[in-house]
């Protein structure tokens, strides 16, 4: 048996042989592509490098369902084993197996192993996988996994006599790349990145070139709690679909260029269902520089997986379902020219073209963001400034403010009217908010996001009550109506 | 044909007002009617038809509201009457300032920077009981317009097109809430002239005229905003501007007079003082902001962490309240006082 993926959902693959004619002939049904109809050819050389042989006459090896399509050359081991029954060279004993052969009768590694893994433990078979891959998958998915080097040794262990299952491998969590120590001064970008984090708020970064967006936004996965055995195993899953290897261990940070086309950025394809940038930055980041330089047909594509945490792509013969649970950076120029809010260059932009550039970003996108700030040019002054604190340091505090919140039983991001309405503020924390509300300085959308973040700043305090501190601080980072 | 009953009909003859008062020297007003009309002297023939209605009709079908003021009647703008060129008719709706004002002008194609100095300086010397005199084009004059409306001072807007039609389009509002605010709206064009480049810089004589001092805050060289301080300086007036970067070209133009003897504005109590000396009367200051100090002309909210000594969480709660007290607004990171 063998697995495939559909979306990133994996789902188990039957392979089955039979011999049914004379004259010789190896065929491969079941919907292959190219690749898998070439597995045939890989198959008769590699066994025969394993010193096995297959049986005469007319083979066919069907993979079940019939009607998934099949692709890849995570086959050949499969196929090559259940032809090995086929020849009785094995018994028939229930494994799942995925591997490329060489001709040489290696197992090469395959970027989907981890769907193996999944699907063996599902239904208590042991799995078969690459050498390299073996830690990997047993620590994903808690299945039995036997690492094969080669055809041989894949032989062996279905023989019952092969190497032992596969230790899984707790990593040791690699230190944060960037470190947010490296950011120098930034008082405000800082606090904005750990409210952002603590409370899974998107965050939208303005500010002239220099400024240091990029920096700071790929500082955030690094303050973000560890992923768990179910996260690392949905993020390893979606990467499989996209063709790409486990990956770190880390949370995913992913940023896409504004050139990017709609597919690329948000999963389909014109062949099978491959997932979109904002699935593979599912459980982490995904950050858009130039915001405003990104077509408006892809912005509000973005919609639906920030609404839903997920993206539905049909085409004619198919459709998957990929997950898209994202925290969104943006990074924009404040204006045209860039220099708005410069401490060091006059911005040369005319009122009428910085509210033209404004109405570009705004709409449904920038709704769900609820904290925007506006990063001034870093001054030379800051790189000579002491280290601040370390990513660790943070990302404790953020480790706390997410406890209180998983308690509560939902992220201050997701919070919705009712759910604001029913938070607990004192009294001069709820007169704040709705002074800000009656003086203009807020929006109704407004109001629910500086409540949000108000929300988050209290996590953050460990206060089980929002005050009025709470309040002033999120109106700050709203930045905007 | 009585010398009135002449220069009301020659209000509508669209002629440009320094060939008219050579021809009017020459010929007075009665002759320069019938020259006209015999065809003595080429106009269009639009121009001739229009001399050709009597006055009393002309009077008659002004909108409610429109008065036509001819040079020397009781309620013709005593700034304007000892100058050489000016408007023999002025239509005007509601009430003309009798006492001294204060032009504040500027480019179209205004900055942040403009926005905001435009805003303090009209404001402040609206808050003196000043009204303020501005063209209502985009821009500075709108904002120095609305400036005066915010603290309820009359303002005084001088169009370039006839009295009847806003430009542009996009300040009629502004235009009706100047005149609700007993305002007024002047302008030397007939009913139906529609708006024209030549026309504006003939109005900017008209809107220094009215004003003892001309506020330049924002221009460009090639500004009509700078046309106003040229007749300006030629009718005796004082011009203060307000410097810019020199890599600023939205303030070349506003340096540039600085150069040429032009006061600079160097804060707002500057400029009232200023203002305070050229019209002759004591202008108190407006109290000092409580973070005048603290902010100046604006901190960034990187910045002032270290300036007040607090943490970021502490700091950004301190500017929620300043923006809920009204004391700050924080524009691109920038927290100004307000």
């Amino acid at each position: 048996m063998t697995a495939a993926l559909i979306g990133s959902t994996a789902t188990t693959v039957r392979v089955e042989s039979d011999v049914n004619g004379v004259q010789e002939g190896f065929s491969v049904v079941g919907l292959p592509d190219a690749a898998v109809r070439e597995a045939r050819i890989r198959v008769q050389s590699a066994v025969a490098a394993a010193g096995l042989r297959l049986p005469h006459g007319r083979k066919v090896v069907n993979l079940s369902p019939a009607d998934v399509k099949k692709e890849g050359s995570a086959y050949d081991l499969p196929i090559a084993l259940s032809s090995l029954v086929l020849a009785r060279a094995l018994p028939e004993r229930p494994v799942v197996a995925m591997g490329e052969l060489g001709l040489d009768g290696s197992v090469r590694p395959v970027a989907s192993a981890v769907a193996a893994g999944v699907v063996a433990r599902a239904m208590g078979h042991p799995c078969l996988v690459p050498g390299p891959l073996a830690a990997g998958v047993a620590d994903l998915t808690g299945a039995t996994t036997h690492p094969v080097d080669s055809l041989a040794e894949a032989v062996a262990v279905v023989r019952g006599k092969g190497p032992e299952p596969a230790q899984a491998t707790t990593g040791v969590r690699p230190a944060p790349d960037p470190d947010l120590s490296v950011v120098r001064g930034q008082p405000l970008g800082r606090r904005a990145l750990e409210v952002a984090a603590a409370g899974g708020h998107h965050l939208l970064l303005s500010g002239p070139p220099g400024a240091g967006k990029t920096l700071l936004a790929s500082c955030l996965p690094g303050l973000l709690p560890d992923l768990d055995r179910e996260e690392r195993l949905e993020t390893a899953l979606v990467r499989a679909a996209a063709g790409l290897g486990p990956g770190p261990s880390t949370r995913p940070f992913r940023s896409p260029h504004h050139t990017i086309s709609e597919a690329a950025l948000l999963g389909g394809g014109s062949g099978s269902p491959s997932p979109g940038e904002v699935s593979l930055a599912t459980n982490g980041v995904l950050f858009l520089d130039e915001l405003g330089e990104f077509p408006a047909r892809l912005l509000d594509g973005l919609r639906q997986p920030l609404e839903a945490g997920a993206v539905h792509v049909a085409r004619r013969s198919w459709r998957a379902t990929f997950p898209a649970r994202f925290q969104l950076v943006a990074a924009t120029n404040p204006c045209p020219c860039g220099h708005l809010g410069d401490r060091l260059r006059a911005c040369r932009c005319s009122a009428p073209q910085l509210d033209r550039y404004a109405r570009r970003l705004s709409g449904p996108l920038l709704d769900r963001i609820d904290l925007r700030v506006h990063l001034p040019a870093v001054d030379a002054d800051a790189f000579v400034a002491s280290p601040g604190e370390s990513s660790a340091e943070v990302a404790g505090r953020v480790r706390a403010a997410r406890a209180a919140q998983s308690a509560r039983g939902l992220a201050n991001t997701d919070l919705g009217r009712d759910e604001l309405d029913a938070l607990d503020f004192d009294d001069e924390a709820s007169g704040l908010a709705h002074d800000a509300l009656k003086r203009g300085l807020v929006g109704g959308r407004g109001y629910d996001r500086v409540r949000r973040v108000a929300r988050t700043v209290a996590d953050l305090d460990d206060e089980a009550v929002v005050s009025g501190a709470h309040v002033a601080e999120a109106l700050t980072l709203r930045g905007g109506r | 044909m009585s010398s009135r009953e002449s220069r009301v009909r020659l209000a509508y003859l669209g002629m440009h007002p320094s060939r008219r008062r050579d021809l009017e020297e020459r010929l007075g007003a009665s002759g320069l009617v019938e020259a006209v009309l015999d065809g003595r002297i080429e106009v269009p023939d639009t121009a001739r038809v229009a001399v050709e209605v009597a006055a009393g009709r002309r009077l008659a079908e002004l909108a409610d509201g429109t008065r036509l003021v001819l040079d020397g009647d009781s309620d013709y703008p005593a700034s304007l009457a000892e100058l050489p060129d000016r408007p023999d008719a002025l239509f005007v709706r509601g009430a003309l300032p009798e006492a001294a004002a204060v032009a504040v002008v500027g480019s179209r194609g205004v900055t942040r920077y403009g926005q905001r100095w435009t805003a303090l300086l009209a404001e402040a010397v609206a808050s003196a009981g000043i009204p303020i005199v501005s063209g209502l084009a985009k821009g500075v004059d709108g904002i120095a317009h609305r400036s005066a409306l915010v603290v309820g001072t009359p303002t005084v807007a001088v169009l370039g097109c006839g009295i009847d039609r806003w430009y542009p389009a996009g300040h009629a509002r502004l235009g009706e809430e100047i005149l609700a605010a007993g305002g007024a709206i002047v302008s030397e064009y007939a009913p139906g002239t529609p708006p024209a480049k030549y026309r504006f810089p003939l109005r900017n004589r008209i809107v220094s005229g009215l004003a003892d001092a001309v506020i330049v805050t924002e221009a460009a060289v090639r500004s009509g905003a700078l046309i106003t301080a040229r007749t300006a300086v030629e009718q005796g007036r004082e011009v203060l501007a307000l410097p810019g970067d020199l890599d600023r070209a939205t303030s070349e133009g506003t340096n540039r007079l600085i150069a040429d003897g032009a006061v600079p504005v160097t804060s707002v109590d500057d400029a009232l003082e200023a203002v305070g000396r050229i019209l002759g009367m004591s202008v108190e200051p407006a109290p000092a902001h409580p973070l005048a100090d603290l902010l100046g002309n604006g901190v960034t909210l990187d910045d002032l962490p270290a300036l007040v000594g607090k943490e970021a969480p502490e700091t950004l709660a301190l500017v929620g309240r300043w923006e809920l007290e009204g004391l700050a607004a924080v524009t691109a990171g920038v927290v100004v006082p307000r």
